[in-house]
């Protein structure tokens, strides 16, 4: 299952020896993953150059979540925006400094751009003017993060000034990708401002190893919070997860129980002794079901209730039977659309009456799902139906301040993909901008930020986790 | 302040201090026990106290002897005592001494007894030198049961390669973060933008200020001589330079970074010493015909994290500890701050006088205040007398209470510092007659 080129892109010899020798091997970087649990401060001590645009409307969030999250700040932008950098950076003991102050030769660990005020086409130069003599300068593992704005109410030539921003991104991350950097466009919808930064904290830390060319959208749709706790953000909070005994699933309930959850592990009977041992160290409860089962949702929504209800369902379990069309029987279609979409849309509807208010609904797409893939039509046809349950699900459970979103990975390294051939299997993970699989934790994290309370202003979309392997459209 | 209908109220009556001397001076062979009989000696001889009179101590300290962890009752049965005084020893880092004091406030308040005698004092000279775990660990079938041959080889074994087994000298280093304090400071004078210029001036001011008021016999009162091993007599503290200015400390080095702006002349030294302070129900001493000098109206601690700004905690505390006792900062007649670094006072001092800081971090709208530069340290502090850690908070009582007691102002605000990320703070108000 291990890469065999990641492992030898380890070793700082044979990185030589093939760069030396000009050999067409692709040696993907060791991506920098955080693992520790979330605290106040993860972007200590990074170094982030920030830049603006006359009109940027961003600012003072940014400004308030860098100081507060560590980061030191260099400066690119006009004076009458530079102002907002001040008091935060007195609170926090992180002054912003000039962007000289960072030295011609000196790295800088993310590049962030608040481009929300570019309102024209010729206002995108200035896009150019702040990454391109910057972009070689990025850090390993570094991030690239533009800001920008939801079309809403925007004007023919401002619409395609900003829907650009998403063009670029995509392309910049795909030229970054091989030094293990990602590059995302978060757009903020009006009004939406104050809930820009647990977003910015996740994707400017090491939590969101593989997330990498796209847009996330930010609103202030789902009903307003209190402010978000930045550390045990799950503390007392009863999580659902499907699926928990292996992969992801198992990644995941760990990832949820280090926040402070209490994880019901849920996964089919056959794996009952997994899911048991997995709940008992995580000081959950196990429960086995068969989802493909009519009953199941009655038996979870009960084992639910004597819980007391839940706060966040993360609908992790899926199947895949992959045969051509003209080769796939009824019976293989019908089991991947039963456990992957309609036990889905029916343990939900079972659990929507439990779920707390400010709960979460989490489900898992699939780049197979957005992109499409061989011998997929049942599982891609499954995965996209999620993207369009968590779109309606989301717009109804607004107003409860619960969100529903879909995390859709690309090539992730699990029992799944490891039955791929072997050939097959290194070419996937080449495909990626970031030149490897993603790790099941990977995938935990993106679950686990979009469970959290700060991820408020995210809801009815789909994140991919998949390190830019999203080829083309 | 009026009296609150009833309540006890705790009064300091008395405290005193032995000199702060250099580590590994005069003091090399005296350990905290010693130092800490020495400071207790003295105070009660000063406040006329007996034996019999005092019902407890409450001691503070850092670098505590292993084999007798409860120094309290150590210098109880060490200074012949009656063997009824029971004693404790707490550990709160830096702020020790000013925990002590505070147990003991509060033991007297809730009426557990009287009289009591709450201090601290640090040897830095006599900390332990420790072995490593592994060779505790490897020595155990040794010392514990009856060792066979085999175990003997077993534990050579274990013991390889030396460099692992090497006694490890003592470090003022954060467990957590493995940072040493004054790597913490210099990113605190970095952070906050607290130049060399300024840590220096206000290091000379802290030292002109001390050495003042020696000269001026201001301490005479407060400091007990102590003899050392051989007979000789210690009468004064050790580490004032009354002659040392700006010019003089520029030419240091930075002593925790190449690029650095703390040196030897504005941190504080290792010291050791000792500090006692005479706690009373106010009651008790005015049947006793001792003076009450003054009483605690508040006092507060406070955590931060340490991976962060490890001596920010009195930005936090100082604020906490004013609310509590219901005054501003601007109501304040002294404020007395434990100097560990001249720069992590003079960044608690601009973040106390911080608009931006009390939003963000004390969730009110309008700055703690600003600290007047006439008010603070009005003889100095650690920088100039030196700082045996568990005695520092039982000294700064001492100074204020006198203060208070001397010149009539009402209140004084004490601000300390701590290893741990921690803060304390305590608003001091003189009691008449």
């Amino acid at each position: 299952m291990s890469d065999f080129l990641l492992e030898l892109g380890k070793s700082p010899n044979a990185r030589r020896l093939v760069k030396a020798l000009g050999l067409p091997i692709p040696l993907p970087p060791v991506l920098g993953r955080d693992r520790t649990p979330w605290s106040a401060r993860p972007l200590a001590d990074r170094r982030i150059v920030v830049g603006a645009t006359d009109g940027a409307e961003l600012v003072a969030p940014l400004a308030e979540t860098l100081a507060a999250a560590g980061a030191n700040a260099y400066l690119e932008m006009p004076d009458a925006l530079r102002a907002a950098f001040r008091e935060p950076g007195e609170s926090f003991g992180r002054p912003a400094q000039e962007l000289a102050a960072l030295g011609d030769k000196a790295t800088c660990d993310a590049l962030v751009l608040d481009a929300t005020g570019i309102a024209a086409v010729a206002g995108l130069r200035a896009v150019y003017y702040f990454f391109h003599p910057r972009v070689a300068r990025l850090a390993r593992s570094g991030r690239v993060l533009v800001l920008g704005r939801t079309p809403d109410g925007l004007g023919s030539e401002a619409a395609a000034a900003q829907a650009a921003l998403e063009g670029f991104v995509r392309s910049l991350a795909k030229e970054i990708g091989r030094t293990g950097a990602t590059a995302n466009l978060v757009l903020v919808a009006p009004g939406a401002g104050s809930r820009l930064g647990p977003v910015l904290r996740f994707l400017l830390s090491s939590k969101s190893s593989f997330v990498t060319a796209q847009p996330l959208q930010v609103t202030a749709r789902a009903r307003t919070l209190a402010e978000p706790p930045l550390a045990r953000p799950l503390e007392k909070k009863t999580v659902l997860v499907t699926g928990a005994a292996r992969g992801i699933g198992e990644a995941t309930a760990r990832l949820f129980a280090q926040e402070g959850a209490h994880v019901v592990c849920l996964d089919r009977p056959a794996d009952d002794g997994p899911t048991s041992q997995l709940a008992r160290a995580l000081g959950g409860t196990p429960l086995s079901v068969d989802l493909s089962d009519e009953a199941a949702p009655g038996k979870i929504a009960d084992a639910l209730r004597a819980l007391g209800g839940v706060d966040v369902v993360v609908h992790n379990a899926g199947i895949t039977r992959d045969k051509t069309l003209a080769r796939m029987s009824e019976a293989q279609w019908d089991g991947v659309l039963g456990v992957n979409l309609a036990a889905v849309v029916r343990t939900h509807a079972a659990l929507e009456p439990l779920l707390r208010d400010n709960g979460r609904v989490v489900c898992l797409s699939s780049i197979a799902g957005l992109a499409g893939n061989v011998g997929q039509t049942a599982y891609g046809a499954s995965k996209a139906g999620i993207v369009g349950f968590v779109r309606a699900t989301a717009e109804r459970l607004a107003d409860r301040g619960i969100t529903v979103n879909a995390v859709a990975p690309g090539f992730i390294e699990t029992r799944l993909t490891a039955a791929i051939p072997v050939a097959i299997r290194q070419v996937a993970r080449r495909l990626a901008a970031l030149g490897q699989g993603g790790l099941p934790e990977d995938v935990g994290q993106a679950l686990l930020f979009l469970a959290t309370p700060g991820a408020q202003g995210i809801t009815g979309r789909t994140l991919r986790v998949c390190g830019g392997a999203f080829v083309g459209a | 302040m009026a009296k609150t209908n009833g309540a006890r109220r705790a009064v300091v009556v008395g405290g005193v201090r032995t000199p702060f001397v250099k580590a590994f001076g005069d003091f090399v062979k005296l350990d905290t026990i010693a130092l800490g009989v020495a400071a207790t000696r003295g105070l009660l001889r000063a406040t006329g106290l007996g034996h019999r009179d005092v019902e407890a101590i409450v001691w503070g300290g850092v670098i505590l002897p292993g084999t007798a962890p409860n120094v309290g009752r150590e210098i109880a049965l060490d200074l012949g005592l009656d063997p009824s005084c029971e004693a404790m020893t707490v550990t709160r880092a830096c702020a020790s001494g000013l925990q002590a004091v505070t147990l003991a406030a509060a033991a007297i308040e809730r009426g557990e007894a009287d009289v009591m005698i709450a201090g601290g004092s640090d040897s830095t000279s006599n900390a332990e030198i420790k072995l490593p775990q592994k060779v505790v660990h490897a020595l155990a079938p040794l010392a514990l049961g009856k060792p066979t041959p085999a175990d003997w080889l077993g534990v050579l074994g274990q013991l390889m390669p030396l460099s692992e087994i090497l006694p490890q000298r003592p470090r003022i280093a954060e467990r957590s973060t493995g940072e040493v304090m004054g790597e913490a400071a210099e990113k605190m004078a970095r952070r906050n933008e607290i130049g060399r210029e300024a840590q220096d001036a206000f290091a000379v001011r802290s030292h002109t200020r001390a050495a003042a008021a020696i000269e001026a016999g201001r301490f005479d009162a407060e400091l007990v001589p102590v003899e050392a091993p051989g007979g000789r007599w210690v009468h004064a503290d050790g580490l004032v330079r009354a002659d040392t200015s700006a010019a003089k400390l520029a030419r240091l080095r930075p002593v925790f970074a190449q690029d650095g702006t703390l040196t030897a002349g504005n941190s504080s030294a290792l010291t050791d010493g000792g500090a006692a302070v005479l706690l009373m129900s106010e009651e008790r001493a005015r049947a006793t015909g001792l003076r009450p000098l003054a009483r605690f109206r508040s006092w507060a601690y406070a955590g931060v994290d340490p991976a962060d700004q490890l001596l920010l905690g009195p930005a936090l505390a100082m604020p906490k500890a004013l609310d509590r006792a219901g005054l501003r900062l601007a109501d304040v007649d002294l404020v007395d701050m434990h100097e560990a670094f001249a720069a992590q006072v003079l960044a608690i001092v601009k973040l106390l006088g911080s608009r931006a800081f009390a939003r963000a971090r004390l969730g009110r709208d309008e700055a703690v205040g600003e600290v007047d530069p006439a008010r603070l340290n009005v003889h100095g502090g650690s920088l100039a007398l030196g700082h045996p850690f568990g005695a520092t908070g039982a000294r700064m009582v001492t100074t204020m209470a006198n203060e208070l007691a001397r010149t009539g102002k009402r209140t004084a605000l004490l601000g300390i510092c701590a290893a741990g990320g921690l803060g304390a703070a305590a608003v001091l108000e003189r009691v008449d007659g």
